[in-house]
């Protein structure tokens, strides 16, 4: 097949050399770009379907990137299926590998704070501040971006700055405010803290999503006579949905990756969150790898799913809570 | 009377009639929607901020408040060797400061994480499995910071680690070395590991950036003759360039909020005589560890805001 030229007419244009060869001419659209793959022989078709050389390298480039990227979450992974001897001998070899779970077992019931209450901790706190978030958030996002009220403005401002705020910057008020109403170094002030923290994002977040919501639907509503409320339940929700999922696994991901707030509010061992436990497990006198890299394991295991599953959601509601 | 008069005039008739009834309706609604969430964000974000500013200009016995003393807390932590160390800044010997341990990490990890970030993205662009690839890049950034500061220990650790191994195998043996715990060294090492973990990120916000762009204007330069570079200056740049300034933005946050990195590898005291300290680490030790000097915590914790503060409102001043 020859080169496509550009300047070479196709088709119906393609004048009459070609079009003897048919009894009827195919309409533009027809006109294939490509003869049928199954008109080239084989060996055209191999040649084609690996990529140029450039093309190549470029691949084996980025894969080799990608592949080193996440080589040291491999290496914690290996380091934490192998006896500690190994991996202080280096575990990249591979030769008389031995699989063990003992560093799983013992860091499940690791003394100080056992990780399996810890990863219960961490899901008893995650959850309500996650769930909280996302309707006290979208209730408020709403007037945000449909009405006029006053203060609005200096209300927007003030979201702003607390979220260029650093945790530190809250961490000495609340830490004298929970100890005042009782509800130091319990879950529920933890869960307060992380909600009153994570609304402030949650409620820009959400007001620009609004906004990109036609108000013509909720007229059409109004008109037949439905309140504010059945507007809000009926239609807002439902069509705010993605961008609901977007902040849960945001809000999931912070909170459960969040370890400044408990360690600053959480002080009895047995409340303690599964991040907060990590850094106590380094031992004394040899560092006991197996044991910090499968508690590690455990504790990321719960974020990452969650990216892989919801990818879509966290990269697109990453994306837009920065850019808008 | 055909559809659209009808609903001019519902509209007029909720102009005029009872503007009052309307207006209570409206508050209440208004209340309703507002009032849960804005009270615990008051209460839990904007009321300890306040605090802090209002309490920074007092004097404190740990975590009552007891006299006012003006600028006292303000003179006595900025002089602090802890936040800013003169001497030996002069020397360039660490530590230097927490304040200046941030602006290091400013400068350097902000800069190479963008252009990492810039690099992938276009490396990656019109790749098969790029969603994939882009994943893989990303994935450190979902992982919670205490873990990457951990794996960074690992990573540097002089026996186990691999990246003492590499500089084994390359025979750079004078340079194997606990990479954590070595004062002069440890923070470019953990610059390094921020660097890992952050580019994800800004390769995410520049491939969004890219994929907005219309193929068929790159295909257009190239039939024109323009090279890989032309079409990236020309084409490319101009339309991820405010792109770069929420990057670099979000980068200088992430930064200034550095904590749990550092944490994991040196401690509470921000390493070994605090060499690669943070102004986050200050705030934690001055306000939770004994002695306790919460006076100093909120003026460190405020000089992070004041910092960061004029670039968030940048960026909401761009849109």
């Amino acid at each position: 097949m020859a080169e496509d030229d550009p300047l070479e007419p196709t088709g119906i244009d393609a004048g009459s050399g070609r079009a003897t060869d048919h009894d009827q001419y195919l309409s533009v659209d027809d006109v294939p770009d490509i003869a049928p793959t199954a008109e080239l022989s084989w060996r055209t078709r191999i040649i084609e379907s690996i990529p140029a050389k450039r093309r190549a390298l470029k691949y084996v480039v980025a894969i080799t990137i990608a592949v080193l990227w996440i080589v040291p979450f491999i290496g914690l992974f290996m380091a934490s299926i192998r006896p500690l001897s190994e991996i202080i001998g280096g575990w990249w070899h591979l030769e008389g590998m031995t699989v063990t779970f003992e560093n799983y077992y013992r860091a499940w019931n690791y003394s100080t704070a056992p990780m399996g209450q810890a990863l219960l901790n961490t899901f008893i706190v995650t959850i309500p501040a996650v769930l909280v978030v996302m309707l006290l958030g979208v209730m408020a996002a709403y007037p945000f971006a449909r009405f006029e009220f006053p203060l609005k403005t200096t209300l927007f401002f003030l979201i702003l700055l607390v979220m260029a705020a650093p945790p530190e910057l809250i961490a000495m008020g609340n830490f004298n405010a929970l100890r005042e109403f009782g509800l130091f170094d319990t879950y529920m002030g933890l869960i307060l803290i992380h909600i009153g923290w994570g609304l402030g994002w949650v409620v820009l977040f959400l007001r620009n999503y609004l906004l990109g919501i036609p108000e013509e639907l909720e007229e059409a509503a109004r008109i037949d006579g439905a309140s504010r409320y059945q507007i809000f339940r009926t239609i807002i929700l439902p069509l705010s949905t993605p961008a609901l999922v977007s902040v849960a696994v945001i809000q999931f991901t912070w909170v459960w990756n969040a370890f400044f707030f408990p360690l600053v509010f959480m002080r009895s061992p047995e409340l303690y969150l599964a991040p907060q436990v990590l850094p106590l497990m380094r031992g004394r006198v040899q560092v006991e790898w197996g044991l910090i890299a499968a508690g590690s394991i455990m504790t990321m295991a719960v974020p990452v799913l969650l990216f892989l599953f919801l990818e879509r959601y966290y990269k697109r509601g990453m994306v837009a809570a920065v850019a808008d | 009377m055909s559809l659209q008069d009808h609903i001019d005039g519902i509209t007029v008739d909720r102009d005029e009639g009872g503007l009052l009834d309307i207006d209570r309706e409206k508050a209440v609604a208004l209340a309703v929607f507002l009032v849960p969430g804005l009270t615990l964000f008051g209460i839990f974000s904007v009321a300890p901020i306040v605090y802090s500013v209002f309490g920074s200009f007092f004097s404190w016995d740990t975590f009552t408040l007891e006299s006012f003393v003006g600028l006292d807390n303000w003179i006595r932590s900025l002089t602090d060797q802890l936040i800013i160390h003169w001497p030996n800044m002069q020397e360039l010997r660490y530590p230097m400061g927490a304040l200046t341990h941030n602006l290091l990490w400013v400068v350097i990890h902000v800069p190479a994480s963008t252009f990492l970030g810039l690099g992938l993205a276009l490396l990656f662009a019109d790749l098969k499995g790029r969603r994939f690839l882009r994943s893989m890049i990303f994935v450190g950034f979902t992982v919670p910071p205490i873990v990457i500061g951990l794996v960074l220990m690992f990573i540097y650790d002089p026996r186990a680690g691999l990246f003492n191994e590499v500089l084994r195998v390359l025979g750079q043996e004078q340079w194997v070395r606990n990479w954590t715990q070595s004062p002069q060294v440890a923070i470019y090492a953990l610059i390094a590991g921020g660097i890992w973990v952050h580019t994800g990120f800004s390769m995410l916000l520049y491939s969004s950036a890219l994929s907005a762009i219309d193929p068929s204007l790159l295909e257009s330069a190239k039939v024109d003759g323009a090279g890989a570079w032309r079409r990236f200056r020309d084409i490319i740049w101009p339309l991820v360039r405010p792109v770069t300034a929420v990057v670099v933005i979000m980068g200088i946050i992430w930064v200034m909020r550095m904590f749990d990195i550092v944490y994991a590898a040196g401690g509470a005291a921000g390493g070994p005589n605090h060499a690669y300290s943070v102004l986050g680490i200050e705030v934690y030790r001055a306000a939770f560890r004994p002695p306790i000097d919460y006076g100093m915590a909120m003026v460190v914790a405020l000089v992070q805001l004041f910092i960061v503060a004029p670039l968030a409102l940048y960026i909401a001043r761009m849109n």
